[in-house]
């Protein structure tokens, strides 16, 4: 009777854990599929091809979604999207927002977003705009929106640039131009999301370069709760010339 | 008795060589073969309607719950045999030697499952296996020199228990158990340094670097190996502790003397002791090892908290409020066989509230995945009154508040027989009281501070309420222990007066930690989602997707029943030996 007993406790026990796992939502993570986007893909695709995007390859999630970062999308900014910008239709705002992200902020965030379109493609950034569209809106993006952005996907790929004399390259311009000031300070203009660029100064250039093509492999213990925010895409957007100049101007402390 | 033993122990040491053989063999065999013969991705697997990651999953999780058990119980025998040892009373070596012998017949279930684990890996994900053989080869020998080594010195350590019992030879033996120990965390360390491998890669790897030319030690000391490393072997003595009051409270509930009676409530006692104290550190461990995962990937971080998998969190939540709240519940029954107890009686109800509402607030859901019309409903993304109480600043204070009254009931019982002689005994109590009194004030002044603040600032409240928490708990002992010095007893404990349903408490016990491992391994595991090594390889089988909570929750059961039956088994079998040889004793 007593082995019953303890039979039973250890069932019961395991029978209301079972239970409530499975009376709560039940959410499974699907693998990502790859879909084609063509004229005909439908306003539902687009938007779930904007699901992807969003939770993997745009990185979005990094600060949305944590409410404390940036504003909380899912769900909501289809229908908030409309109220930002007197004026603007949702899908220009939210286009907007992507491309030109320091257009408007939205009060108590900081401008630390990056312009998307730099490390998205065209048809990734439309498939964005209707993924958002769809949290609490209506889908309005068309084939016509994302025909040129899939023209230029088409087309055969630019020639490499021609080799620049480093000379020629301005770091400050530079600077300004990747857009590093959006979460990094040097002489008191920009953001405080990463460290200061006078904190580069006497550093080992390695080291910074590494920062700057691999940032999330080390993160300064003052801005930890920032890791992962800085794009991995630098090492692409600019040239090897352009990277050694800039590491130059921070390690020797913009001289 | 003597011959009992040998009984009990034979049966365990046929177990253990079989076990010990098959797993070494199974590492032999497929490491140097597999890794040159080309073939499928993936085997096939078709039993009982399982398929190959079932397989994988059932044997990985039933492997893990048996090294948790010894690797976690050799850690406290060997501090038990410490205090028989330096304290002269010979109870703590008999209580020692009794977690020993269970770990003997455990060790060889754990390389059985290692075994089983190592064969379905090896041909059910056959081009992974080759691949993690590619970069890890010479760990896996150095695995297999320090399972020897663990072997050996368990025999020695378990069969020269009474031989060296005397003496210098025993504190020759005591050593034995430390190095048990030493070789039983390499064993772990090495096999944490596989699995935090595909979960967190160094950063340099891509899918095109060959495996045998990634730097071992990369791959052994990546993001996540250390923070797993510290989090399981607290862990484990908390999951140890638990099985062992399993193991005492089944004894308990079938003995038939009070002899027996009394010293499986006092073991049952011993091991709870060891689980709740261990658990109270192991929230910290589990924060530090969430915030490398953080550190490593945002993206791992989000979906782990506030992804696909937020919800776990709120059953992680459930989970942990019955384990305090039995944990309390079964040492407030305690209370009733300890003469003085009933002085701290009128508290128990206000210790309840904090409990239950510390529940309600930590298991308040506030970042998850909701669809439109759920939102709707709620007003927004966060509910409009709860949303306050599922916040990190409300769920902070809680469990810190828990922490703090669980910790309280622990001092209440260590108190209930005592009464101190010293000179400043009043102002000694004065000054516990205050320490709590300080320590919760602490934990809410943050906690509410915390509404008021950015999310940087916010973090760092954390590290403030933790550290108030720990340095009264420190404090409180330490003033405790002095204070006990010479005290004269109220009475002696009455062990073995205890109603049954402690017992069951102590059972409930057990199935939920065990639960709570295969969960949380869920959790780890689950975090990579469709890839083999996060963002390097990818998984293509057609069990990639990560299954949602409810399956998961089912096949865990599974395994918990499957473990927690065939370690019945063994209890019911050294059962059986010892009352066979009464029998032909009696004879």
């Amino acid at each position: 009777m007593t082995n019953l007993k303890i039979l039973f406790t250890v069932i019961a026990t395991l029978g209301v854990f079972t239970f409530v796992a499975n009376v709560i939502p039940q959410v499974q993570s699907a693998v990502p599929e790859e879909i084609i986007l063509t004229e005909d893909t439908t306003p539902e695709e687009l938007a779930a091809i904007g699901a992807e995007v969003y939770a993997g390859v745009g990185g979005c999630t990094a600060c949305h979604g944590l409410g404390t970062r940036a504003p909380d999308l899912v769900g909501v900014v289809g229908g908030t999207c409309t109220t930002r910008v007197e004026g603007q239709s949702c899908k220009d705002y939210l286009w907007e927002s992507l491309v030109n992200p320091t257009a408007y902020i939205v009060e108590g965030f900081a401008p630390i977003m990056l312009d998307q379109s730099r490390t998205l493609d065209g048809a990734q950034l439309w498939t964005l705009v209707a993924f958002l569209e769809s949290q609490g809106g209506e889908v309005t993006v068309t084939s016509d929106d994302f025909a040129a952005a899939l023209a230029a996907a088409d087309a055969p790929p630019p020639p490499p640039p021609a080799p620049v004399d480093p000379a020629d390259i301005d770091p400050r311009q530079l600077m300004v131009a990747q857009g590093c000031l959006a979460c990094h300070s040097f002489e008191g203009e920009g953001q405080q999301i990463g460290p200061p660029f006078e904190a580069l100064r006497g550093l080992d250039p390695e080291y910074v370069l590494r920062g700057i093509v691999n940032p999330n492999a080390d993160t300064a213990s003052d801005f930890a709760a920032f890791a992962g925010t800085m794009p991995p895409t630098f090492g692409d957007l600019m040239s090897e010339a352009e990277l050694s100049v800039l590491v130059e101007f921070f390690v020797t402390g913009g001289q | 008795m003597r011959v009992q033993q040998t009984v009990a122990v034979g049966t365990a040491k046929r177990w253990l060589k079989r076990g010990a053989w098959l797993s070494v063999l199974a590492l032999a065999v497929a490491v140097p073969l597999l890794a040159q013969v080309p073939g499928p991705d993936y085997g096939e697997f078709g039993i009982f309607g399982l398929d190959r990651r079932d397989a994988v999953w059932i044997a990985a999780q039933l492997h893990l719950l048996f090294a948790a058990f010894v690797l976690g119980v050799p850690m406290f025998a060997v501090v038990i045999e410490a205090i028989g040892i330096f304290g002269g009373d010979k109870k703590y070596d008999k209580l020692a030697k009794e977690f020993t012998r269970l770990l003997l017949v455990a060790y060889s279930a754990t390389a059985i499952w290692g075994a089983i684990l190592v064969f379905f890996l090896s041909t059910l994900y056959p081009r992974f296996w080759v691949y993690l053989t590619g970069i890890f080869a010479p760990s896996m020998w150095l695995y297999a020199v320090m399972f020897f080594a663990e072997s050996f010195t368990l025999y020695l350590y378990y069969y020269g228990w009474d031989a060296w019992s005397k003496g210098a030879a025993k504190k020759v033996h005591w050593v034995l158990g430390i190095l048990l120990n030493v070789w039983g965390t390499i064993v772990m360390l090495i096999a944490n340094s596989w699995l935090t491998f595909m979960m967190s890669p160094p950063p340099e790897l891509t899918a095109d670097t060959a495996p045998q030319s990634v730097k071992l030690w990369s791959a052994i000391a990546n993001a996540t190996w250390m923070p797993i490393n510290i989090h399981r072997l607290l862990a484990n003595v908390v999951f140890g502790g638990a099985i062992v009051g399993a193991y005492a409270a089944y004894r308990f509930l079938t003995s038939e003397t009070d002899e027996e009676r009394a010293h499986y409530d006092w073991m049952g006692y011993t091991g709870n002791f060891i689980a709740i104290g261990a658990l109270i550190v192991l929230p910290f461990a589990g924060y530090w090892l969430g915030r490398e995962i953080y550190e490593f990937s945002q993206q791992m971080g989000i979906t782990m908290m506030g992804g696909f998998m937020s919800w776990l969190w709120i059953i992680q939540a459930f989970l942990i409020g019955i384990l305090f709240l039995t944990g309390n519940y079964y040492l407030w029954i305690g209370m009733g066989r300890i003469p003085g107890a009933e002085r701290f009686q009128p508290y128990i109800k206000y210790m309840l509230l904090v409990l239950v509402i510390g529940v309600i607030v930590w298991a308040t859901p506030n970042t998850m995945i909701a669809d439109r019309d759920e939102i709707a409903a709620m007003g927004g993304q966060q509910h409009p009154f709860l949303g306050v109480l599922g916040v990190m600043s409300a769920k902070n204070t809680a469990v810190n508040l828990m922490i703090l009254t669980t910790f309280l009931s622990f001092l209440m019982y260590r108190q209930a027989n005592k009464r101190p002689v010293v000179s400043w005994a009043k102002a000694g109590t004065v000054l516990q009281f205050a320490a709590f009194a300080v320590a919760a004030a602490v934990v809410l002044f943050f906690g509410i501070r915390g509404y008021f603040v950015t999310a940087i600032v916010r973090i760092g409240f954390s590290v403030y309420q933790v550290a108030a928490v720990l340095a009264t708990i420190v404090f409180v002992i330490g003033i405790d222990v002095a204070m006990s010095r010479g005290a004269e007893s109220r009475g002696e404990i009455q062990w073995g007066k205890m109603p049954p349903r402690s017992q069951y408490a102590l059972l409930i016990l057990a199935v939920t930690f065990t639960w709570l491992m295969g969960l949380m391994g869920f959790a780890r595991s689950g975090i990579r989602q469709h890839w083999h090594v996060y963002e390097v390889i990818r998984d293509t089988s057609e069990q990639a997707f990560t299954p949602a909570l409810g399956p998961a929750a089912t096949m865990i059961s599974i395994c918990v029943l499957i473990f927690f039956g065939l370690v019945g088994m063994i209890f019911w079998l050294g059962g059986l030996a010892e009352k066979s040889v009464y029998e032909e004793k009696d004879a």
